[in-house]
């Protein structure tokens, strides 16, 4: 690659954030978010304004980045597709990032435990706990889905100081805030903007450490109503 | 002109290349498994399902086709009517390959594609005709007078005929999607055995019933197994199909005199029905009616009846803006 860096494409709509942006791994060259109720559609229009901004043309892009969720779903569909189009029509590598990781790296430079909360709807969160390490984070065990409830009691066991981040520590920060060792980040990290996705992925692309088009989808971490419903009738019959 | 189109309404991804009226390539990624066990399309599931198939999809289009993204005029794809998580995938891979590629992007309703799929093998010249558009979600008799203007004569009061076959193809044990099972069924037995209601046939207007036949046919098993005499599945498939074909194929005759019109055209799912196709061409042989239907493969949902109906639309000078949204209840006008 140039030594100027390979230029990244980054898109995150797991939230009611449509962020988009491009930059290198040293530098973010323009990014563009849309905030509030969003239209479900609005990816592609914001991309073509990051490029109008920023004067680059697609044909400067290296590498598509997308943010995997989880997330809520049919928003979050839409980034990841409308990633995995341009790359396939660019002919450039495609990485795909859960998006909790790109809310823990957001916070990177605290010393402290970070635990990545976001809001999974149906008075749910999904969580991710990482450790910071020097110029990054270390994600801690899997990501999960279960309710603040759950979580909290899990966060009381924590010996450490941890700052949670995300919109779904904002939204049950009274129920997480357990003890005087845990802290909300406020609401400019609640989000997984796409400027900390490029900066976190372009050293994949420049490692070449990229994901296959068919196997980038997003994380779900849920069944379907159907098939839950289906799970359970099929517990019931061989009880 | 060489067009892609993008089909991902409901639980088929189908993705096409049609060049000036000809399909260079036409693909299908079936999510039949993914539905089965739960006797009907999962709307999260389907849309999961797009996802991981599109994209394979279109290389596969591609190839075939033996052409590249650069190689494209525009690209089309359905907005609606349908399930909108499903939609609004194919929508934003449209939207990106319009962008990258720098070529036009056009949203089709998914209606007009199964009208229009006719033009793939009999020719652009269509209009006028009324046209019956019937699959697991519609049932719709529309008039078209001039190409791309639609008059909607009637459409189903409640269940689509799709969703009626599904429902007693299940009843009779035949799995799902049953209606290709329940067709097989029923060329063994007699379709005059049962004489089930034809609902709304003389109603005056162009509007159908289903859910009264479904009703009717459970009752019917329910007393004769009360009665303790069984019911032979094949006559009950046929003498079902038939109430149901009855209707279509007198209130699709009766509106094309009506408008004074030569030309029917089916389109649809339901189309691929082999007594449908019979009765329906035996009539219009009897009334001097042209009736017109697409092959098996281009009456159910596909890629190609979208890349073609977009190019149509391409072709007059017309474009949708890159924030164009999913409308899961578009009506055809
Ligand atoms: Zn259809």
């Amino acid at each position: 690659m140039e030594r100027r860096g390979v230029i990244v494409l980054g898109i995150d709509t797991s939230t009611a954030v449509t962020s988009v942006a491009l930059g290198t791994e040293h530098e973010i060259v323009g990014a563009v978010s849309f905030a509030g109720a969003r239209k479900h559609d609005d990816v592609v229009p914001a991309i073509e304004q990051l490029l109008a901004w920023t004067g680059k043309q697609l044909e400067h892009v290296h590498g598509v980045a997308v943010g995997l969720g989880p997330g809520l779903y049919t928003g979050l569909r839409v980034g990841v597709e409308a990633g995995k189009a341009l790359a396939q029509v660019l002919r450039v590598p495609i990485v795909g990032i859960p998006s909790l990781d790109v809310l823990a790296f957001g916070v990177h430079q605290t010393p402290r435990t970070v635990v990545a909360v976001m809001d999974a709807r149906r008075k749910e969160v999904f969580s991710a706990r990482y450790r910071p390490v020097h110029g990054g984070v270390v994600r801690e065990g899997g990501y999960r889905v279960g309710t603040p409830a759950a979580l909290a009691a899990d966060l009381e066991a924590v010996r450490e100081e941890v700052l949670l981040v995300g919109d779904g520590a904002i939204l049950y920060r009274q129920e997480l805030e357990v003890s005087g060792r845990i802290e909300v980040a406020p609401a400019p990290f609640a989000h997984p903007w796409a400027s900390a996705l490029v900066t976190l992925a372009a050293p994949r692309f420049i490692r070449e450490e990229t994901d296959r088009l068919p196997e980038v989808v997003p994380l779900y971490l849920r069944k379907t109503d159907a098939e839950i419903a289906w799970d359970q009738r099929a517990r019931g019959a061989s009880a | 002109m060489r067009v892609l189109g993008i089909e991902t309404s409901c639980d088929e991804t189908g993705v096409a290349i049609v060049q000036d009226g000809t399909v260079r390539s036409n693909l299908l990624a079936s999510q039949v498994e993914v539905h089965e066990r739960f006797g009907g399309v999962v709307p999260e599931l389907a849309s999961r399902a797009h996802v991981e198939a599109l994209n394979p999809l279109l290389e596969q289009a591609l190839g075939e086709a033996g052409v590249g993204f650069g190689d494209l005029d525009g690209v089309a794809v359905t907005v609606g009517p349908g399930l909108v998580g499903a939609l609004l995938v194919g929508i934003a891979a449209a939207k990106s390959i319009s962008l990258a590629a720098r070529i036009p992007l056009v949203g089709v309703n998914h209606l007009e594609g199964h009208i229009l799929a006719n033009a793939i093998e009999h020719g652009p010249d269509l209009a006028p005709a009324v046209c019956l558009v019937v699959s697991g979600g519609h049932t719709m008799l529309v008039h078209m007078p001039e190409p791309h203007r639609y008059e909607i004569l009637g459409q189903t009061v409640d269940d689509a005929a799709g969703e009626a076959f599904d429902k007693i193809a299940r009843f009779i044990g035949l799995g799902f999607p049953g209606g290709p099972a329940l067709d097989r069924l029923a060329q063994q037995g007699d379709p005059d055995a049962i004489r089930f209601p034809r609902a709304m046939a003389d109603s005056g207007d162009y509007d159908f019933s289903l859910s009264g036949l479904k009703t009717a046919v459970l009752r019917h098993v329910k007393a004769e197994r009360g009665a303790g005499r069984e019911v032979d599945p094949a006559d009950l498939a046929a003498s079902f199909q038939e109430a149901i074909v009855d209707v279509q194929v007198a209130k699709t005759m009766d509106a094309a005199r009506e408008r004074g019109t030569r030309r029917v055209l089916l389109g649809g799912g339901v189309v691929a029905n082999s007594r449908l196709r019979d009765r329906m061409e035996k009539a219009g042989a009897e009334a001097g009616i042209d009736v017109r239907f697409p092959s098996m493969s281009l009456c159910t949902d596909n890629g190609a009846m979208i890349a073609l109906a977009g190019s149509w639309r391409l072709a007059r000078g017309e474009r949708s803006d890159l924030s164009v949204g999913a409308d899961p209840s578009m009506v055809l006008a």
